[in-house]
């Protein structure tokens, strides 16, 4: 059971991701709308685990993983991207995320990559 | 014309994972030059608008009634409000702008496929239109504007496309580039893709979305097997790797039409000495049998 920061800018894919997250039995400790915020909030509450979405305001998924990972290189990062974005995807494996999760998702598929992230 | 329609098809298809069987499609009307699609929005109706950032450029509002963003939002997995408000609350209005996202990352995708070139979106911008009058002064103008109609389950709603010329041009010259010979003697179906983006757009009028999408150029291929490779063994294969796949060389292949399973077959080599599918059997509404199938092969 992980401790989990949730970032996406859309308040609903937050609720949806983190009751997925607690019905699996992590702890979500912490929430981000935009990557920059995203990156404060990485660096203030060291979560076990971040769920990252691609396409945000300020700063997108991929500028702030890179971030992320460039303070913590051990982060475990989840990408939630939409149908469609594989191209960004395959990036962000590059970068050093573990795994992702396509959007529209079932609650099952994120604790899928979330166990697989923390394995 | 053909543009919107597609836009609208990829549209159309993410929202049925939200509410299967409940998206209808509606009508595609290119507007004339000079009229401004935002007329007759819903009052307090729920706008979400997604633009093209990077690749093209162009702008897509999905409008709907509150009555249809609260169906969509709840199809979504928002839980119903305990008394009957009007006003949505912001989870609502959040599930409404996240469908906008997913629905239009998935038509930047197609529109990718066409261009050879990764099309970006900006985050949605979702609010309640207390002004709709005011809608065409907040969202601006373009060289063409297309407008399509949808009921999602059971409630109406719009998607308005704004499209400036670079973009047609660009999707014309692509679709040119990718348009496959016509046959001889017969009117001219891959030229037809072309029209998409040049006289496609600007000529007005309206059709059913079937109609609408009924000549567009889609790609074929046969596929021969798969296999799956975990990231790291395929970014360390090397040039003369063997990778087998789960078929045997007398199997049948699988015929694809954009993405989808469409039938299987059998190779043939042709008189001219390219490879052709004699299709077995169709998986697809329209199925005729006996078809032979000239494809690259992937």
């Amino acid at each position: 059971m992980a401790r989990v920061l949730v970032v996406d800018d859309a308040a609903f894919m937050r609720k949806l991701l983190g009751d997925a997250l607690v019905s699996g039995g992590h702890e979500v400790v912490g929430e981000a709308g935009n990557g920059a915020e995203a990156v404060v909030r990485y660096q203030e509450l060291r979560p076990e685990l971040t769920t990252l979405d691609i396409t945000m305001p300020e700063k997108d998924g991929l500028s702030a993983l890179a971030e992320i990972m460039a303070i913590d290189p051990a982060a475990r990062v989840v990408m939630c991207s939409a149908l469609g974005q594989e191209g960004k995807v395959l990036e962000a494996v590059r970068l050093g995320a573990r795994d992702f999760v396509v959007k529209p998702f079932q609650p099952a598929r994120v604790l899928e990559a979330v166990g697989k992230a923390l394995a | 014309m053909r543009l919107g329609a597609s836009t609208a098809e990829a549209i159309a298809n993410v929202f049925e994972m939200f509410v299967p069987g409940a998206v209808e499609r509606g009508e595609v009307s290119v507007l004339p030059d000079g009229a401004t699609p935002f007329t007759n929005l819903p009052l307090h109706g729920v706008a979400a608008s997604v633009s093209y950032v990077d690749g093209v450029t162009g702008a897509n509002v999905l409008v709907m009634n509150p009555d249809g963003a609260r169906v969509l939002a709840q199809a979504m997995g928002v839980p119903a409000p305990d008394e009957h408000t009007p006003e949505l609350s912001e989870l609502e209005l959040s599930a409404v702008g996240e469908a906008a996202n997913q629905s239009l990352a998935a038509a930047a995708a197609a529109i990718s496929v066409v261009l050879g070139q990764e099309v970006e979106i900006s985050p949605p911008d979702t609010r309640v239109l207390d002004d709709p009058d005011g809608a065409a002064e907040l969202y601006g103008k373009a060289s063409h504007a297309i407008s399509t109609t949808f009921v999602i389950a059971g409630e109406p709603c719009r998607l308005i496309q704004l499209v400036p010329s670079a973009f047609v041009v660009r999707m014309a010259r692509a679709i040119d580039e990718m348009a496959v010979e016509p046959p001889a003697g017969g009117d001219a179906a891959g030229a037809a893709g072309a029209e998409l983006g040049a006289g496609g757009a600007a000529d007005g009028g309206v059709l059913s979305l079937d109609d609408a999408l009924r000549d567009i150029n889609l790609r074929v291929w046969a596929e021969l097997g798969r296999t799956r490779l975990a990231l790291g063994q395929a970014l360390e294969l090397p040039v003369g790797a063997v990778v087998d796949l789960d078929r045997s060389a007398d199997a049948p292949v699988d015929l694809f039409v954009n993405g989808l399973c469409f039938g299987h077959g059998h190779l043939l080599v042709t008189d001219d000495g390219e490879w052709a599918i004699r299709v077995d059997a169709l998986t697809g509404p329209a199925s005729r049998h006996g078809v032979t199938v000239a494809t690259p092969m992937q």
